[in-house]
């Protein structure tokens, strides 16, 4: 159902309006020609009295005519004569009037009035007057006995007229009764009906405004409804997100946080709301401890989406310290315009610590593998060396002495570099030292000797004597050693791993290296079956291993985070097919690296 | 040192230099010593002859001195192995297999004794 549209609801309002204004238009005109028709017979009611008042006035003349003519009969004195003369103009007046106006039923009785009137003045009235003004007599009976039929003849046509009108009075009165009730039952039956129809009309238009209001609002309670769910659906998923989550307006001011962020900075959402962000989000480099461009004022710069860098601490309001990670992303209106800043962040302390115990514990589980390695190196010669002293104790010949001496010399010079190959392994040095290539691979290859011979592999060595770097020995020590064991490993029973040290002068350009400096490269060559393509990517995950319960898994990922912190890369070629078949791994080493402190 | 009479006893161990002198070692001492440098040939060796005791070192490429002596055992449980490592704490399944476990480094006459010890036992006490 569609709600109340502006359009129609004018309209109705205008219908509304203008009907009862019609209407009564309409009743006023009826009244109008009512009253108008009222008037007209009101009109001739007022004439029929006209024409009594006339008639009557006429005969109050020929009364007074009569009068006078009697009073001058009686007296002879002409003075008495005065009403009878004085009579006659206005009558004439009368009569002329009454004539004009008078209805043709009226106007035979008017005119033998007139006839009679006529004849009694010509006949009678006249010749009496004459009589006697002559001193006549004028006592006739009979004669005055014609005079007074004249006269009542001649009222007898006055009242004839005065009944007719008045008679016509009568019906006319009632006749405008009746007009005036009719006209007021019309008006009432009218204005009832008019008013019936208006108030059914207006009831029913503004039954329709009513319902098309009623379901506007009913929308608009919907779209409420809806608006709130959906808000309370983003609140909750807001509040279930388990990392922080803080926005920002655009010119960097806090708005929302929610619980985890509010936990990690150690404010709450009402302390930190208007805030500029760097207040409440205070973030300093791990190592440097400067403060880092947060997140917000990094996405206000470049308008995207931004990560921040590693290595961060979140100090926190009571000023403990968390590592985090975390990115910024601008909040866009319809419009593209950036309305606000968003960023999530989280603690992974807990995350670096397993990392750095995993690391740790790498480092003890090659060492485990080494001492295993180095007990046998160790003790093997340790062991000649005695049973040789115990022969040259128990009687040998001057031949057999010499010999014997000699053995017991070579095994005790093994026994020796060995151990200080071992112990050298794990000494951790503060700073970065020039190590020299070539010095440390010797001990390395000296160290897995017994081993490459228990594998049956070959092991060759091309290292140039002056090739140096700067890095951490032990931890560069710990990364070869990986790296060969994993060569000799894959190479098995008659298999040959190839040593080789490549320096690399200033200008050189490399497909791996980032920039063009000086350096060394060591490569470590074996022929064994290689790497198939679906192994390659995993290599340097954490945990990936091949060789089942044996490997741990960690040895790839450790060395590439050695070497990166070396700002050096671990670069793997390798072949499963034809006849050059096998794994070839090149590390390139600075010679004077900015060492990437942590850098993983 | 009496009595030894010229025992036969197998020697197997990988490290060619130590092998040598074990075996100068216990001929001086009046032993005849067939020696091998891997398990096959050690197992070759035990069954071919009739060597009266076994002197073998537990880490081998290929086959470790536990599988050497188990097998061994399959063979001829009654000849008496001692079992030679560079490693301290061997897993209990591997000592149980053999009659004397010691650790290279104790020294000449260690092994000496032991290894008479091993041969004196089955016999009537000397």
């Amino acid at each position: 159902m569609e709600g109340l549209e502006l359009r129609k609801f004018k309209r109705t309002l205008t219908q509304v309006l203008i009907l009862p204004i019609i209407a009564c238009l309409f009743l006023a005109g009826v009244l109008v020609w009512q009253i108008r028709g009222s008037n007209l017979t009101v009109g001739l009611i007022d004439q029929s009295d006209r024409r009594i008042a006339l008639a009557t006035n006429i005969e109050t003349r020929v009364v007074d005519e009569e009068t006078g003519l009697r009073g001058y009969q009686t007296t002879s004195d002409p003075r008495f004569l005065r009403p009878y003369r004085d009579a006659e103009a206005p009558m004439q007046r009368a009569v002329a009037a009454l004539q004009s106006m008078a209805r043709p039923e009226q106007e035979q009785s008017l005119k033998q009035f007139i006839e009679e009137h006529q004849t009694w003045h010509e006949a009678f009235a006249e010749p009496l007057i004459a009589t006697i003004a002559a001193g006549g007599q004028t006592n006739d009976v009979d004669l005055n006995l014609t005079g007074v039929e004249r006269m009542d003849s001649m009222r007898e046509h006055l009242h004839a007229i005065v009944k007719a009108s008045e008679q016509r009075r009568t019906d006319r009165i009632a006749e405008w009764q009746a007009q005036m009730r009719h006209v007021l039952i019309l008006l009432i039956v009218l204005a009832l009906s008019i008013g019936l129809i208006i108030g059914l009309f207006t009831r029913n238009r503004l039954k329709g405004v009513s319902t098309a209001f009623r379901h506007s609002l009913d929308l608009q309670q919907r779209r409420a409804e809806e608006l709130f769910q959906s808000e309370q659906h983003l609140r909750t998923t807001l509040a279930s997100i388990a990392d922080g989550v803080i926005t920002c307006d655009p010119g960097g001011s806090v708005q929302l946080m929610n619980l985890v962020a509010q936990e990690l900075t150690g404010w709450t959402e009402s302390q930190a709301r208007d805030r500029p962000l760097h207040e409440v989000f205070h973030i300093v480099n791990e190592a440097t401890r400067q403060p880092v461009e947060n997140p917000v004022v990094k996405v206000q710069r470049l308008n995207r989406v931004v990560g921040i860098a590693n290595h961060t601490l979140l100090i926190r309001k009571d000023g403990s310290e968390l590592s985090i990670d975390d990115s910024g992303a601008p909040i866009r209106n319809a419009a593209g315009e950036m309305t606000g800043i968003v960023m999530v962040f989280r603690d992974i302390t807990m995350e670096r610590r397993t990392r750095a115990a995993l690391l740790a514990n790498e480092k003890l589980a090659v060492a485990g593998r080494l001492a295993a390695t180095i007990a046998h190196e160790i003790h093997n010669p340790l062991d000649s060396v005695a049973n040789l002293l115990y022969l040259l104790q128990n009687g040998a010949t001057q031949e057999e002495s010499q010999q014997f001496l000699q053995i017991a010399q070579s095994e005790l010079t093994r026994v020796t570099q060995i151990s200080r190959a071992m112990l050298s392994l794990y000494r951790e040095s503060k700073a970065p030292v020039p190590v020299n290539l070539k010095e440390m691979l010797d001990e390395l290859l000296l160290l897995m000797e017994g081993r490459f011979h228990s594998l049956g592999v070959s092991v060759s060595a091309n290292l140039p004597p002056e090739v140096a770097i700067d890095g951490f020995p032990a931890e560069l020590r710990q990364v070869f050693t990986n790296l060969i064991t994993n060569a000799a490993e894959a190479a098995g029973e008659g298999g040959s791993v190839a040593v080789r040290v490549i320096p690399r002068p200033a200008g050189l350009l490399s497909p791996f290296a980032e920039a063009q400096e000086p350096g060394a490269i060591v490569e470590i060559a074996d022929n064994g079956p290689g790497i198939p393509p679906e192994v390659h990517e995993h290599l340097f995950q954490p945990f990936f291993t091949t060789k089942g319960e044996r490997g741990t898994g960690l040895g790839l990922w450790v060395s590439q985070g050695i070497i990166r912190k070396h700002a050096g890369n671990i670069d793997i070629a390798s072949k499963t097919v034809g006849p050059n078949h096998g794994t070839t791994v090149s590390v390139f080493l600075a010679s004077k690296p900015i060492i990437n402190a942590g850098g993983d | 040192m009496m009595g030894n009479k010229s025992r036969m006893v197998l020697c197997v161990d990988d490290e060619a230099v130590g092998l040598r002198v074990r075996k100068l070692l216990l001929e001086r001492a009046g032993y005849q010593v067939l020696t091998a440098i891997d398990g096959y040939s050690g197992l070759e060796l035990f069954a071919a002859h009739p060597v009266e005791a076994v002197v073998l070192d537990y880490s081998m490429p290929g086959m470790h001195g536990g599988e050497v002596a188990s097998r061994m055992r399959q063979t001829k449980p009654e000849i008496p192995i001692l079992l030679l490592s560079a490693y301290v704490g061997l897993p209990d399944e591997v000592s149980s297999l053999v009659d004397i476990y010691m650790t290279k480094g104790e020294g000449a006459p260690a092994l000496l004794d032991k290894l008479d010890s091993l041969l004196s036992v089955p016999a009537a006490s000397d």
